[in-house]
């Protein structure tokens, strides 16, 4: 058996009682490290204790030896986690959760804890770098004024070649949401019309949905849930992806209220569940509308709910009449008439009762679609606009800031894109601040080889990728890396060498949360959090607006003119301009210094929809939505088919607990808790291929194919393999989107610019190697 | 009974996420490869669901800790709150409480070639605040308890697949993982 470090260290435990034997064995291993021939104590201190950052082993030495600063956890996460950070001599000793936020009470989560030593990794991006050979790992270090140099004359020498900057494009994504890193937005419009990659690979689908249905997304604090009776968990797994959720959960079940998980897989939040349906992947819409058929036969819909709050209800109910029967929605879900129908009983009775809606659960061909057929269930039983109830998907209520970083105009004379729209981002429109004729160009961030191996006239040339690892990240790695070969120039701001910094001509360090001055907000709860620079820089990092202020002066001492980023910044001052009246009155605060005290919660805006005036064009909560059909789906929600199987068993890439996407394993704290990573598979599955525990599979698929261990488990349905994304750092080649494709979903386009991706409608074959 | 200081582990609210494994190593920043605090996945024989169960371990506090009895130099001391604390300046990395503690405790850093283990955060304790561990856990699934007052008819101190040592009686109280109904595909 091939065992983890740790499974070692958990052995231990039993077998140094059960097994003498095994006793005797330890104790060879310690002879063999030479651990019983050490000189005695205290007189040996290895020398690698203590780095030359003055980050070593340490123990508390009471809150009035610290420095105490505000911070907020950037990541792309539920929790955005408040952060007090204690700082000694200059180093970041530890950080806790801030005590004043009720929603993480005091604390953070396993990725959280590590940022201490992701501050002081060995292994962090120290100086601008540039790499002879792309790929080659020939890196050489060179100084900022060097990379800026050979930056600015490369975006020169495109404007002088094509007449403008469309061959300069920007991918980023959610690497850091502090909001003065959209100052990376606002680098490149100050640059000129430039060439960007839009929309979300994350929830776009899910937020078409809601804002056909109700006119925006908006969601109930998720404090709220204690006073839920009834809460359905649909493809959502809090207990990996937002730990704080679970305490509100556990209380409203100690309080007498059921939880029912709706997942394909048996997940760490199904395990907490009183009840936990595998559902077929990417059957939720079949399964929300034979619950919505058990409701209509049984006079369980809130028809007064209904006839005041909404329009669009007998086209529905038609639909549902005319072509939904239990049977079917059974099948086609893989959930038992008798099973979703009592649930269905005990939701429409409960009052109040919620529905988390998960971001898996949207991933789909079909994903948009079926939101709206679980947004339908929570409104046809009355429970949107109610403290405790809800279709509970993401908010945007509290991002009102102002932008201030990522408002840049374009410099005089700039030429661009002459199209339809300029690009947008679920955040916030950058469209209605070009008043221009020209925009930038806007092309799809979910399918970035494609694009770059599609766009001419001109070509994408240069590629400036910040707060995103797209060769981790982004969807057919195979192809991406191909489409590479195409550009002439490849700029990576980060803080690793991730896969993309791979594959990069130069790397710029950036700053740690920790090194830097924003300000951060929740699109799950409500609170609101400064984040203070709470330690100097380490090595040459700089933030991304020093570094886009100082591409400004370089470009600007070569062409005057040509760059309009303000050339001198402070980032402190830049944090104060993201605030306004308007987050001062939601907050309830005088000044955005009240925030050194501790996060604040929104005064308003927590129960989402509560006076019944909704954001669709009718006012009212839309079963039928005109918008939708415009827009090309259906009008009121009906039955999308999944994708095809292109291979015979579905894969699943999930999250996992010890990572936000490719941030954090590779850190090499986590790795003394999650060593490597596994295909997990169901024993059935296992024992049709003659496979065992921890046996190495070539899995492939169309797309790609890697080599890995498994790890049986019945958690996984016996017709599903699942890997969960994440990037082991640099020794580690292992990158899910090696066998996932780009193939969009349904819904996206309409608020995030292009349309999100199917990349839990994939499929692969396994056998043993 | 005097003070006694031990650990409650609710394996019921417990979600495995490790946050205290990794709250351990942001306040002492151990050596890469050694941990205090460990999530220890249960068996399928005694939770069905593989990796879905976890009992949070570190240090239990014994009453009567076989590793200050084994340590011939006297680096582990018991406080009078019943904390069980090992002095590294002391340690002469001998390895006898790393054998003896059937918890599998003390830890061996290669490193400094000496033992070392969880302290309760006694510094925070003196302070009136939490170890870092039960301050970080999520769920309140772990929790610091004085088992001179706890009372609580539900835990139990030795759970299946958990050594029982009543001899040295380890400061640790559990409760168990609950289970869900389960509604399968037929494949």
């Amino acid at each position: 058996m091939n065992r983890q470090p740790n499974q070692r260290d958990a052995n231990r435990v039993e077998q140094a009682l059960a097994c003498p034997l095994t006793r005797r064995r330890f104790l060879q291993g310690l002879l063999a490290t030479g651990a019983l021939a050490a000189l005695p104590g205290g007189l040996l201190l290895a020398q690698n204790l203590l780095s030359e950052e003055g980050f070593g082993p340490t123990f508390f030495q009471g809150k009035d030896a610290y420095q105490t600063f505000r911070n907020a956890c950037p990541r792309n996460c539920y929790d955005t986690c408040s952060i007090v950070s204690y700082v000694k001599d200059g180093v970041l000793q530890f950080i806790e959760g801030a005590p004043e936020s009720t929603f993480t009470n005091g604390g953070l989560c396993v990725k959280g804890y590590a940022y201490p030593r992701r501050v002081y990794s060995p292994d962090r991006i120290k100086y601008p770098m540039r790499q002879v050979g792309r790929g080659s790992g020939n890196w050489e270090r060179i100084s900022w004024d060097e990379a800026l140099n050979t930056i600015a004359d490369k975006i020169l020498e495109i404007k002088e070649l094509d007449g403008s900057l469309l061959g300069m494009a920007l991918t980023k994504y959610s690497g850091n949401f502090g909001i003065t890193h959209y100052g990376v937005e606002g680098m490149m419009s100050s640059l000129g019309y430039t060439t960007r990659f839009v929309g979300t690979p994350c929830w776009p689908a899910g937020i078409d949905a809601q804002n056909y249905d109700m006119g925006n997304m908006w969601c109930n604090d998720p404090e709220d849930m204690v006073n839920s009776k009834y809460i359905i968990i649909w493809g959502a797994n809090p207990a990996y992806c937002s730990v704080h959720s679970m305490k509100f959960i556990t209380e409203a079940q100690r309080r007498g209220a059921k939880v029912v998980v709706i997942d394909p897989v048996f997940t760490q939040t199904a395990a907490k569940a009183d009840e936990y349906w595998e559902v077929k992947t990417s059957g939720d819409g079949a399964l929300a509308m034979g619950m919505a058929r058990y409701l209509l036969d049984n006079n369980l819909v809130d028809r007064d709910w209904i006839s005041n709050n909404s329009v669009g209800f007998a086209e529905y109910e038609a639909y549902i009449k005319e072509n939904v029967t239990l049977e079917w929605a059974a099948e086609e879900s893989g959930i038992p008439v008798e099973v979703f129908t009592a649930v269905a009983h005990e939701f429409a009775t409960a009052d109040p009762a919620t529905i988390w809606i998960g971001y898996g659960m949207q991933r789909h061909v079909n994903g948009g679609n079926n939101v709206r057929a679980i947004d339908a269930l929570v409104a046809m039983t009355g429970n949107v606009g109610k403290v405790g109830g809800g279709a509970r998907y993401g908010h945007l209520y509290t991002w009102g800031f102002n932008y201030h970083a990522m408002v840049q105009s374009p410099p005089e004379g700039s030429v661009g894109f002459v199209g339809e729209t300029g690009p947008m981002g679920e955040f916030a429109s950058e469209a209605e601040t070009t008043e221009a004729s020209y925009s930038d160009r806007a092309v799809n961030i979910n399918k970035i080889g494609q694009v770059i191996l599609d766009t001419n006239d001109p070509p994408i040339r240069m590629l400036w990728a910040a707060n995103k690892n797209v060769l981790s990240q982004d969807f057919d790695r195979n192809k991406i890396e191909k489409a590479f070969e195409k550009l002439e120039m490849v700029v990576v701001v980060d803080q690793f060498f991730t896969q993309t910094a791979e594959l990069a001509d130069i790397v710029l360090p950036t700053t740690t949360l920790f090194e830097d001055w924003t300000v951060n907000a929740s699109y799950w709860h409500y609170w609101l959090s400064i984040n203070e620079q709470a330690i100097q820089p380490m090595f040459e990092a700089k933030s991304d607006i020093e570094i886009a202020s100082a591409l400004s002066s370089v470009l600007n001492s070569k062409q005057p003119g040509s760059c309009t980023f303000p050339e001198n910044i402070d980032p402190k001052e830049w944090m104060e301009k993201e605030f306004n009246a308007g987050i001062y009155e939601l907050f309830g605060i005088d000044s955005w210094e009240d925030l050194k005290d501790g996060p604040r919660k929104a005064l308003s805006g927590t129960t989402a929809w509560n006076d019944g005036a909704f954001s669709t064009p009718s006012t009212k909560y839309e079963f039928k939505s005109e918008l939708a059909a415009e827009h090309g789906h259906f009008d009121v929600p009906k039955f999308l088919p999944g994708r095809d199987a292109y291979a015979p068993y579905r894969l699943l890439t999930p999250h996992d607990k010890y990572s936000i996407h490719s941030q954090f394993q590779n850190v090499d704290w986590m790795g003394d808790l999650n060593p490597e990573p596994y295909l997990y598979i169901n024993p059935q599955l296992a024992k049709e291929k003659g496979l065992a525990d921890y046996d190495t599979v070539r899995i492939f698929n169309q797309v790609g194919e890697m080599q890995i261990k498994v790890k049986l488990t019945k958690n996984v349905p016996a017709d599903a393999l699942l890997m969960y994304e994440n990037w082991y750092g640099k020794k580690n080649d292992y990158n899910v989107n090696i066998l996932v494709d780009d193939t969009s979903s349904d819904m996206g386009a309409y608020k995030t610019g292009s349309p999100g991706v199917a990349l839990h409608d994939q499929f692969a074959d396994i056998e043993k190697v | 009974m005097a003070k006694q200081l031990g650990f409650l582990v609710d394996a019921s609210l417990c979600i495995g996420c490790s946050t205290c494994a990794m709250a351990c190593k942001n306040q002492y920043h151990q050596e890469v490869g050694v941990v205090w605090r460990q999530l220890y996945p249960l068996s399928e024989e005694l939770y069905p669901h593989r990796e879905r169960a976890f009992y949070s371990l570190a240090c239990n506090h014994c009453e009567n800790p076989c590793c200050m009895e084994d340590c011939p130099v006297g680096a582990f001391s018991k406080r009078d709150d019943g904390i069980v604390v090992h002095d590294t300046d002391v340690c002469i990395g001998c390895g006898n409480c790393v054998r003896s503690c059937p918890f599998g405790a003390p830890r061996y850093n290669e490193q400094t070639r000496k033992a070392e283990k969880c302290s309760m955060c006694y510094q925070r304790i003196d302070e009136g605040l939490l170890p870092a561990c039960v301050q970080s856990c999520p769920t309140g699934a772990l929790q610091m308890i004085d088992l001179a007052t706890y009372d609580d008819p539900d835990a139990v101190q030795y759970p299946p697949g958990f050594p029982v040592r009543p001899e040295i009686n380890p400061s640790i109280r559990f409760k168990l993982p609950k289970q869900p109904k389960v509604v399968r595909r037929k494949i």
